[in-house]
């Protein structure tokens, strides 16, 4: 025991007072020095607050160049992470811009479909255009039975109104002539049972049959797919498979009732129509 | 041409003083520079000390180390001659670590790295808490010591590879 506290004892002391072969001072006057130099300090005595104050400008003269390139280095990686704050947000933009002219052409695409749509229902503000390729009728007397809906207009074979021409009230839709005679024509409306028209359904290529039901705000879609789910808010336009009507006429859309059912109802309400277009000829 | 040679081999071999004047002066502190890897900051400058002291105490004289502290203190701004009491702590308990050990092996300076680490620690706490009215956080403190001690047997591969080139360049 008491040789291994000998060693002990011999370790520190040569540890403290041992100098090395190129060594001017021991660890033991450095450290009393070390401590000195912390109690002066401490007791701010003026003398080394002068030496202190000399001693921190040559430090910092020293510093800033010595610490340049830790600078540096810290600059480069800012500027690196500032790069790939670029590059990410560059590709962000990039994808935005993408989705953005996606948008654009769809927006150009529907002001196109827009505009030819509506000369089609021939409510363009071109007079012209109306006048060439519609007539203008008045309702002269409406049918409302519970499932027979139609209507009569005042313009027949006269005005060369003819069996199959579509009818639009305001920019819709609201049914097909089947019968004309010469100074009147008989309109079947989209909400009689009878009426069946090749429609397709809005962001789907899928087909149906609109069908009608009595009531404008219950019509019925037929032959749809199996695994077809119908979304509300769609719109439902002509298809134009009958060979009657052209394709791409809104007539209906979906909507969640009341009681939360998906129904389909009219885009117009053809029991308030009193002025409608009926188109010539074929679409 | 011999003239540059010479002072390039003097550079060479006194690299590590210069590494260690060059950390003090630029308040080097791991990577802490770098915001993302804050937490692994860790003292290269009690590295320094503990290795050199421990395996080549020719190459890193007390004198400069005591020199490194001071202008590490004036840098920083703790009372003047604390970093340098901290690293002659540390020196002094590498020298009886040196004089202890029989036979040097990395895994064991490692763990006796702790020891020495956390007396010179010790050191530097019992100093700011004592002899100045700066606060610091124990926690980056702790997360710093850790640091240190984790990251020692990588810079004493690089360290020992770099001392080895020089004793065959001397050789």
């Amino acid at each position: 025991m008491p040789d291994s506290r000998d060693d002990f004892i011999i370790a520190i002391r040569y540890a403290l007072l041992k100098k090395g072969a190129k060594q001017k001072f021991s660890l033991f006057f450095l450290i009393s020095l070390s401590i000195a130099v912390v109690t002066l300090d401490k007791l701010s005595v003026p003398f080394v607050q002068t030496t202190r104050a000399v001693l921190n400008d040559f430090v910092y003269k020293v510093s800033v160049v010595a610490s340049s390139p830790g600078k540096f280095a810290s600059y480069v990686n800012q500027e690196k992470k500032k790069h790939f704050n670029v590059v990410k947000k560059n590709k962000i933009l990039k994808e935005e811009i993408e989705i953005l002219n996606s948008k654009r052409y769809n927006a150009l695409f529907l002001k196109t479909e827009n505009e030819y749509l509506k000369k089609n229902l021939s409510l363009s503000d071109d007079i012209t255009y109306e006048n060439q390729f519609s007539v203008i009728a008045r309702v002269i007397l409406d049918q409302t039975s519970p499932y027979l809906k139609s209507l009569i207009i005042n313009k027949g074979k006269k005005d060369d109104i003819i069996k199959g021409m579509s009818v639009f009230s305001n920019k819709y839709l609201i049914g097909t002539i089947v019968e004309s005679n010469y100074l009147s024509a008989r309109v079947l409306l989209i909400t009689d049972l009878n009426s069946k028209i090749p429609v397709m359904i809005q962001d789907s290529d899928v087909n149906g049959i609109l069908a009608g039901s009595g009531s404008k705000t219950d019509l019925n879609l037929e032959y749809l797919p199996d695994q077809f789910i119908l979304e509300p808010n769609k719109i439902i336009y002509t298809s134009g498979k009958d060979g009657y009507l052209k394709t791409g006429l809104p007539v209906a859309e979906t909507y969640l009732s009341k009681d939360n059912l998906l129904k389909i109802r009219s885009l117009a309400d053809p029991q308030q129509a009193s002025i409608i277009h009926v188109t010539k000829g074929q679409f | 041409m011999y003239i540059l040679s010479k002072i390039k081999k003097k550079i060479f071999n006194n690299l590590s003083v210069i590494l260690f004047y060059t950390l003090s002066f630029s308040t080097f502190e791991g990577l802490k520079g770098f915001t993302d890897l804050f937490i692994f900051s860790f003292n290269l400058q009690m590295i320094i000390v503990y290795f050199y002291v421990l395996k080549f105490p020719e190459y890193l004289g007390v004198g400069h180390i005591f020199l490194g502290g001071i202008i590490n203190d004036v840098v920083i701004g703790t009372p003047l001659g604390t970093s340098s009491l901290t690293y002659l702590v540390l020196s002094f308990f590498t020298s009886y670590i040196r004089n202890a050990t029989l036979r040097s092996k990395m895994s064991i300076e490692w763990i006796t790295f702790i020891p020495a680490l956390f007396f010179s620690n010790f050191v530097y706490y019992i100093i700011i808490n004592n002899f100045s009215h700066l606060s610091f956080y124990y926690i980056e403190l702790l997360q710093n010591s850790f640091f240190t001690f984790l990251f020692f047997p990588i810079f004493y591969f690089i360290l020992n590879y770099y001392q080895s080139i020089i004793s065959k360049n001397n050789a």
